[in-house]
């Protein structure tokens, strides 16, 4: 996004004027749109999306398929409940957002895109009114990895609505989620240097009621990322996340 | 004030494999299915006028009065026999809206959302000139195998098929959105297709040349004026630069000309000339240009998600292709 920074002095002078001729603000003069773009990365690193208190609130059917998760960990057998451990796939939403590694944020027309250090993953939140493209193939009905994020600004906070998402996906290690899911995440800066995501999980099938987690990032220097290939890393047996 | 994009019903597509319709064949850049390389000279076919028909006088081509084409050399004779590429389609995109946000002034701004605007070339056969791909013989026997391999059933593994990052070219070519996004230091392009990034150096200290080679190469840039210079090498393999497999080798250089062009007709676009210097597979270097429109409304990508198909373990690692020979 391209920004102007009006020259303070001016603009004090400026809105004076306003008031001692009983103009009110207009209505165009909208509050800038936060910015967010910078490089940021996780500021405590966790393989698992912790709720603000107490447990995963698990249904039944929940903790069947978490458990089988766990059985399925324990033998190895990555590709029967993890694709993103056995295939690179796109760890989508909200896992993407427990990266230990880098991304980066970029705000243009309204269009939030967060690019990943890793493996060159991407996941957008529409906060303009462009419509999403038109899906010749899938017709809008095959869930994707990331879903379809839909935000808007309250204040300082991009609120964004994801939907649409695989059940192929988890949203971290081992807790299972199915295609019904719905995040709801909160985006807003702390501080310059702060960058907080307040992730809500609904999903009625798996859970009992909706659940919080809160994770924050630390901004980052400035960067060019180097080209992860985890294809590459799985093709030689390495790990798909770095250690 | 926010902005209102009215909901489109078509999007520009590119269809591989679809029926031969080859939308827009007249704009810069595009592949017309021209003659195979050596056939016919600058003055058109030989043997003058053909033979009046019912008393008048047929119009066509000027007898050649120019000296005889040069006969065609073993490249060239070889490409010759290849089978014609796949025409590309592409879906009209409709025009911006009145209201649609356009680029900045600044001509070092390329920030926005752009879309490869004409049908998609399968093979390049020909440059920007209208002129044969300089093709020497190990160039043409590298792309002939290729084309070969398709014909015969037996396709080569490639980038693009295995999901890796594909290379400058044809990561632009591909008719599927990307944005651009500048810095003092670097310029970013971040694509839809193989969730890709180029990445630009405008200065090598705060960016250096990475350790290990990459698909996509190590990229510098430098304006010229209005024209932004990028000279791409250092790829980690060789490259396809097109479906059909027109070559650039592992020391091969590409040098991109990027400048924003505005006509003041609503419709800004951003034009690429690609030169493609390769000793080792051309006898010179050549160049091709295209161009991408200005498309606000394609910032929010679709999915890419390759790696779910490729990285089954159920399935060859390869899509079932075949490993290229080593040249």
């Amino acid at each position: 996004m391209i920004k102007s920074r009006p020259c303070r002095g001016v603009g004090l002078i400026l809105a004076g004027a306003l008031l001692s001729a009983g103009i009110a603000a207009s209505a165009a003069a909208q509050p800038a749109t936060p910015n967010f773009e910078g490089v940021w990365k996780i500021a405590t690193p966790t393989k698992t999306l912790k709720p603000i208190s107490g447990p995963v609130p698990f249904t039944a059917q929940g903790r069947k398929q978490y458990e089988e998760n766990k059985r399925l960990q324990a033998k190895g057998a990555y590709d029967d409940y993890d694709i993103t451990l056995s295939r690179c796939n796109s760890p989508g939403t909200p896992r993407l957002m427990l990266t230990p590694e880098r991304f980066k944020i970029w705000q243009q027309f309204g269009v939030v895109t967060f690019d990943f250090e890793w493996n060159r993953a991407l996941r957008q939140i529409n906060a303009s009114n462009l419509p999403a493209q038109e899906d010749f193939i899938g017709r809008g009905l095959v869930p994707t990895m990331t879903g379809t994020s839909k935000g808007h600004w309250e204040g300082a906070t991009l609120v964004a609505e994801t939907a649409n998402l695989s059940e192929r996906t988890l949203l971290d290690d081992l807790v299972p989620h199915t295609v019904d899911m719905k995040v709801t995440e909160h985006l807003r800066l702390l501080d310059p240097d702060t960058l907080e995501d307040r992730i809500t999980i609904e999903d009625p099938a798996y859970f009992t009621r909706p659940w919080d987690a809160v994770v924050t990032y630390k901004r980052q220097p400035p960067a060019l990322f180097g080209e992860d290939v985890c294809l590459d890393r799985l093709k030689a047996h390495q790990p798909v996340f770095p250690q | 004030m926010r902005t209102e994009f009215p909901r489109r019903s078509l999007k520009g597509l590119a269809v591989a494999g679809a029926a031969a319709l080859a939308l827009g064949a007249g704009s810069a850049g595009a592949q017309p299915k021209g003659p195979p390389p050596g056939a016919g000279g600058p003055g058109g076919p030989p043997g003058g006028a053909p033979p009046a028909q019912d008393g008048k006088i047929a119009l066509s081509a000027p007898p050649n009065f120019g000296p005889p084409p040069p006969p065609p050399t073993p490249a060239e004779q070889l490409l010759a026999g290849l089978p014609d590429p796949q025409p590309g389609a592409m879906f009209p995109m409709p025009p911006l809206p009145a209201d649609s946000p356009m680029p900045g002034a600044d001509p070092h701004d390329l920030r926005g959302a752009w879309h490869h605007n004409q049908p998609l070339a399968f093979r390049m056969q020909r440059d920007m000139y209208d002129k044969p791909a300089p093709y020497n013989l190990e160039g043409a026997k590298v792309l002939a195998r290729r084309v070969n391999s398709l014909k015969d059933g037996k396709p080569f593994t490639n980038a693009s098929a295995v999901c890796r990052p594909p290379g400058p070219q044809w990561q632009r070519d591909l008719n599927m959105p990307f944005q651009i996004f500048p810095s003092k230091d670097w310029i970013e392009f971040v694509f839809e297709e193989y969730h890709g990034r180029w990445q630009v150096v405008l200065d090598p200290a705060k960016a250096p040349r990475p350790a290990q080679k990459e698909y996509m190469g190590y990229s510098v840039g430098h304006w010229d004026g209005g024209t932004l210079v990028v000279e791409s090498s250092d790829f980690k393999q060789a490259l396809w630069m097109d479906v059909d497999g027109t070559p650039l080798s592992a020391n091969g250089k590409l040098i991109q000309r990027i400048r924003k062009v505005d006509n003041g007709d609503h419709a800004p676009f951003l034009e690429i000339i690609t030169t493609i210097d390769d000793p080792t597979y051309y006898t010179r270097p050549w160049s091709v240009v295209r161009t991408f429109s200005w498309e606000p409304s394609l910032s929010v990508f679709s999915e890419y998600n390759c790696e779910e198909q490729i990285g089954d373990p159920s399935v060859s690692a390869d899509a079932g292709l075949l490993p290229e020979p080593k040249d």
